[in-house]
């Protein structure tokens, strides 16, 4: 990229080579940078969680608009571009869900549900079994029924399994991402999958324990 | 000979008493105290009055003959004999038409004039003798008392001011208090939150790191915070509160006590006087019990003197209601924070266990039963050595200090958050989330959205805040149209709707048509964004309501599901009679019967059923039209548009079980 300061070629970094002002992120046709690139980490799933973190305040310390309050509006303006960029990376990058959503992405997966990345010149897509869907159907109705009856100790249990399931299928996930075969992936997507229909499990077991504490404990 | 240099070192302005890096400062415009704050020699200091008071009542008296009184002349001796010319707790008007205000002046002596002409929508106090002040007015008088006070110090001009607000405030709200800084002759650098801002005088002052929940209790307003402080660094993580919620509302329920208890009630309703009086005794007590057992209080009313006597049980019982109203968003708050915690299994325990401390901020958390409150909310008493009413300016002066340039804080960051959901309204009326609350700023977010109707030529964008599910339910923020798409098939188009919110949270949207290049961008800047019942009331509604939108939301996205599928079916049919097997048509058909009885029901489980019929009925006639663009892909085609125009064609699930490798009818 040519530099807006000093005219001459910066290089793709987010300061010019030549005299290091802050250069915006690759607007280009070709853009959407690799938000692990953004960290300066590997594209993987397995990610050391505390130097990812060091990296991303390191890098919030020089890109943020905070520390270009009072220079050019040129300067300005690619500090926070990059800084979006930025927190857009780390927020992807810090949670295992959105990390495992946007790898499978990268690699080609159409995930209803996750976010869109612009251009897939061709999306691979998985279904889940029939028998899978029946059995958390049965689950979903075994849990309605137990709250029905506000069984806790029958509601404790269900949470506990699917939380273990829930743990499981994330575990699944990380290894056959980076397995990084064409059947390794897929199983990553169908594990994927499974999970969002755990969490969703999960979730309505938090609404209902939401919605008792409010009703009992509100007075 | 220093004062020789000194008086040349800046010429026309007045020579300093301090040697600060900068001339930055910062404000804590409270709902019912204001201070300043500066940086001096790396450390961060409330500046004082020549009575050494750092404290400012944030009471601005009008007298009739046009002089302006501000403080605690106005609050000790005006308020009480010119209680409509005498503005107190004016934070709790800011941003607020007068729809929204209404509800908040019941039980104050002020009586509000009728809008002007000009800036229609908002507030103005009648303060007697035909004239009339907005709140930004008031607010900005209370802003150059410490604007004066800071100068005075430092030296003119000033670099500028950061000024805190509740993190709870919304746009309009900021806009207001950004207003009231320009009047004053501010330039304001940036508004920051007042916990953050307490939290980054904490931090630096102890060298702390780790998890912090900040309770901000003022006088007006409730916030809650929870930051992560490491290396400098002041992360945070969630953020949460009800901006009508403070010490106030502890004075109003004792005043309202002691009124019935006098029968007084209704000659309340018309004696701005009366309710001053009563207003100032309810404080007075309330003060008084937070160190004694009880409080006895004279107050002079117009029908004789009436001795108010409260135990501080008695009193505890009255505001305990209103304190109970800091749970919700606490628990919310915790919730957030642990947010990728809960969503890896692994760890889902560690959290809120992982909080370093809590930071108390603001008067009313002085109160004995405010922290016993704490103390039981969170599991552990609140951290007790810092000054609840010096703790804001202070942090605002250092946030000043960086964005001015100094370099006394080393490599002081802070990383803010968006306090409400940003979304755009979609089919059914239900909200697409774009940015969630919680999203570190500056961010952006991108999604993709499509036709619906075949031959669709606009996109009507409509932008929305809030947490409900449905578009009426949150507050509408702008709305703007996406036109000149040519004629397309239903879902062919595509909308990509960029969202930016900036270092100072404000929001831009562009929205752009892939296939033709067409674009269209707005800033979204509400001269009245949410007010703060809005805000709670959305909240609370949310919460209230969460099984029913849900309900609402599942069915809507089922009954759009079935229009896209139905249509889908029919085109195919029309486009490729040849391929289309008598029994497939009548099975289709059947189908499609069935779809459209259910489709005008209420149960989704039941058009979902239908839908999967329809995929199920449709699956051999879709496989034949998807070969059939193969082979035509084979001949010479461009294969990834033909694949494109099956995606588009074919209902979806037919790919899915093209791709899943299994062929059967699963129904």
């Amino acid at each position: 990229m040519i530099c807006w300061s000093c005219e001459k070629e910066g290089g793709k970094g987010p300061f010019c080579a030549a005299c290091r002002a802050i250069l915006p992120p690759d607007a280009g046709p070709n853009a959407g940078t690799d938000r692990f690139a953004v960290l300066g980490l590997p594209r993987r799933f397995e990610v050391d969680l505390a130097a990812a973190e060091a990296a991303y305040k390191d890098l919030s310390r020089q890109l943020h608009p905070d520390r270009f309050t009072k220079a050019d509006p040129r300067a300005r303006k690619a500090a926070l571009a990059r800084t979006v960029e930025l927190n857009d990376a780390w927020r992807t990058v810090k949670d295992p869900l959105r990390r495992a959503e946007y790898l499978l992405e990268l690699a080609g997966y159409a995930l209803a549900g996750g976010e869109k990345s612009a251009k897939m010149s061709k999306t691979r897509e998985v279904s889940a079994p029939p028998t899978f869907l029946v059995e958390i159907l049965e689950l979903r109705e075994e849990l309605a029924a137990a709250q029905q009856a506000g069984d806790a100790v029958k509601l404790a249990f269900m949470s506990e399994d699917m939380r273990g399931r829930a743990a499981a299928a994330m575990k699944t996930i990380g290894t056959a991402i980076d397995g990084n075969t064409p059947e390794s992936l897929d199983e990553a997507a169908r594990a994927l999958m499974s999970l969002r229909y755990y969490q969703r499990f999960l979730d309505e077991v938090q609404a209902h324990e939401a919605r008792a504490a409010e009703g009992g404990g509100g007075g | 000979m220093a004062e020789a240099f000194l008086q040349i070192s800046e010429p026309g302005a007045s020579p300093t008493k301090r040697a600060c890096q900068t001339r930055a400062i910062g404000i804590d415009l409270g709902t019912t105290n204001s201070l300043v704050a500066i940086v001096d020699g790396g450390r961060p200091v409330c500046l004082r009055d020549d009575r050494q008071q750092a404290i400012l009542p944030s009471v601005v008296h009008y007298a009739a003959d046009g002089t302006i009184v501000v403080g605690a002349d106005a609050h000790d001796r005006l308020a009480a004999e010119f209680p409509r010319s005498t503005i107190a707790s004016v934070k709790r008007f800011m941003g607020r038409g007068p729809g929204d205000a209404e509800a908040t002046r019941k039980l104050t002596p002020y009586q509000f004039a009728p809008p002007a002409g000009d800036g229609g929508n908002v507030v103005r106090f009648d303060i007697g003798a035909g004239r009339a002040v907005t709140p930004m007015q008031v607010s900005a008088e209370i802003l150059k008392v410490l604007k004066a006070r800071a100068e005075a110090e430092l030296g003119a001009p000033l670099d500028g001011a950061v000024i805190t607000v509740p993190a709870y405030f919304d746009d309009g709200q900021r806009q207001a208090t950004r207003d009231a800084g320009r009047l004053a002759g501010l330039e304001v650098l940036r508004l920051i939150n007042e916990p953050t801002a307490a939290a980054i005088a904490y931090g630096l002052d102890k060298q702390a790191e780790g998890t912090f929940a900040v309770f901000d209790l003022g006088g007006g307003t409730f916030d809650i915070s929870i930051l992560k402080l490491e290396d400098g660094v002041f992360e945070v993580k969630a953020t949460g509160g009800d901006s009508a919620l403070g010490g106030d509302d502890f004075d109003r329920a004792i005043a309202d006590a002691l009124l019935a208890k006098w029968n007084l009630t209704e000659a309340a309703a018309t004696d701005a006087r009366l309710v001053r009086r009563v207003l100032d005794a309810a404080r007075a007590i309330k003060e008084k019990l937070t160190v004694e057992a009880e409080a006895k209080v004279e107050i002079a009313l117009p029908d004789g003197n009436r001795t108010a006597h409260l135990t501080r049980t008695e009193m505890e019982l009255l505001i305990e209601p209103v304190l109970m109203r800091c749970t919700a968003p606490v628990r919310r708050a915790l919730e957030d924070a642990a947010i990728d915690l809960a969503r890896n299994p692994q760890t889902a325990s560690e959290s809120p266990a992982a909080l370093s401390g809590v930071i108390l901020v603001g008067g009313a958390t002085r109160m004995p039963l405010v922290r016993q409150f704490v103390e039981k909310l969170f599991g552990r008493p609140p951290l007790g050595d810092i000054d609840p009413d010096e703790v804001v300016a202070l942090g605002a002066a250092v946030q000043a200090d960086v964005l001015a340039g100094g370099t006394g804080q080393g490599d002081m960051l802070l990383l803010d958050v968006v306090p409400l959901s940003l979304g755009l309204e979609t089919m059914g009326g239900v909200v697409e989330k774009i940015i969630h609350r919680n999203t570190t700023v500056p961010c952006g977010a991108t999604q993709t959205f499509t036709t619906f109707a075949d031959r669709q030529t606009g996109f009507e964008l409509k932008v929305v805040q809030g947490e409900r599910e449905l578009a009426e339910q949150c507050r509408s923020l702008a709305q703007f149209t996406l036109k000149g798409i040519p004629p397309m098939p239903a879902g062919m188009a595509r909308l990509e709707v960029t969202f930016t919110v900036d270092a100072d949270g404000i929001l831009r949207v562009s929205a752009r048509e892939e296939t033709t290049g067409i674009e269209t961008k707005i800033e979204v800047k509400p001269s009245y964004g949410l007010t703060d019942e809005e805000v709670e009331r959305m909240l609370l509604d949310s919460f209230a309501h969460a099984e029913e939108d849900v309900q609402i939301r599942l069915l809507t996205e089922q009954q759009v599901e079935a229009d896209r599928i139905a249509a889908a079916a029919r085109t195919a049919m029309a486009d490729s009679p040849d391929l289309l097997t008598p029994e497939d048509r009548t099975a289709i058909d059947l189908a499609l019967t069935a779809l459209a009885t259910v489709r005008a029901g209420k149960d989704h489980h039941a058009i979902r059923a239908a839908i999967e019929a329809l995929d199920g009925a449709s699956k051999d006639f879709a496989a034949r039209r998807m070969n059939e663009a193969f082979d035509r892909g084979l001949r010479g085609k461009d294969l990834a548009a033909v694949e494109a125009k099956a995606d588009e064609t074919a209902p979806k699930r037919d790919l899915a079980s093209r791709a899943g490798g299994h062929s059967g009818h699963s129904h």
